[in-house]
């Protein structure tokens, strides 16, 4: 019975994207798409797509309550794509690289501009060696262990006339 | 809707050293397995354990990305003895041993707040 929760993460992988068969504690019996096995608890979660082009279900079973586990089906990049779709959260896109170092340099200039002191340390912009701020360099990618001046240069980053703003604002 | 029935018992505070995921933890060691599956040091080449870190991160990322799509929906929860309640999620603890969850719908009234054993679940679904 504990044999799934045994198995090792990459042979949990081997099961990622494959339509199975989970049997599981009290006669439960489900059937979906693999999407992940998580390593800590073994709990598998599948999606189940509906026909009509509803929205997926979304059914976890957890992973001291596996018994049986058959695989049904292979998927495809099809397949895939379509799970990797769904838990994507909405309003997020990824930046190619020439955005992404056209916004850090768009908010160095403009950090320097209001006399705050600021270095490029790597990926990263170091403000006044208290404060960090990471790709997408956006207000809420900056970190410091001291509130004042978090906040404030959040206050500056929101302000900045040239960034385009990538989500509906939410203040 | 239905009244909220007053808490019935509050649930034990956090250990005080508990924080973040550490297996010597007297909690998980008494709720969770002794050992998380891993290939032993000895025996496997350093590439294989890599391997098996990198897909472990890539799974438990995906995990982590389906909690955060169940956040403030309605899920069912099918747990032991054939009991099915329904609730609106919250949060998960990081050993997935406990679910934070509000409006709890059982059979003797609607529960504020909630804290759901994982252990207790077999498996629980929502809509996307």
């Amino acid at each position: 019975m504990d044999t799934w929760r045994q198995l090792k993460p990459l042979e949990w992988c081997k099961y990622v994207n494959k339509e199975v068969k989970v049997t599981a504690h009290e006669k439960q019996q489900h059937h979906g798409w693999v999407f992940t096995v998580d390593p800590v608890s073994a709990s598998i979660v599948l999606v189940t797509f509906q026909e009509k082009g509803g929205t997926p279900t979304v059914r976890v079973v957890t992973g001291h309550a596996v018994q049986e586990v058959e695989v049904l089906q292979e998927g495809n990049e099809e397949t895939a794509g379509r799970l990797r779709v769904i838990f994507t959260p909405p309003g997020a896109h990824t930046l190619g690289p020439e955005e992404v170092r056209h916004r850090k340099e768009s908010l160095r200039l403009w950090l320097e501009k209001n006399r705050i002191p600021v270095e490029e340390k790597g990926e990263m912009l170091c403000v006044a060696n208290v404060l960090t701020v990471s790709a997408p360099y956006g207000a809420e990618d900056c970190s410091s262990s001291n509130e004042i001046i978090l906040a404030r240069v959040q206050s500056l980053v929101e302000s900045n006339p040239d960034s385009t703003p990538d989500q509906p604002a939410n203040s | 809707m239905r009244p909220h029935v007053s808490v019935l018992r509050l649930p034990r505070g956090p250990a005080p050293n508990g924080r973040g995921f550490d297996p010597n933890s007297p909690r998980f060691i008494a709720l969770c397995p002794t050992t998380i599956s891993a290939s032993t040091e000895t025996a496997t080449d350093s590439v294989q354990i890599r391997e098996e870190q990198r897909a472990r991160s890539a799974l438990r990322e995906s995990f982590l990305r389906t909690l955060i799509a169940m956040t403030n929906k309605q899920v069912q929860f099918h747990m032991y003895e054939r009991v099915k309640v329904e609730a609106k999620f919250g949060a998960s603890d990081i050993d997935v041993l406990n679910f934070q969850i509000s409006e709890l719908h059982t059979p003797i009234g609607v529960q504020k707040e909630a804290l759901l054993r994982c252990q207790d679940v077999i498996s629980y679904s929502f809509d996307l």
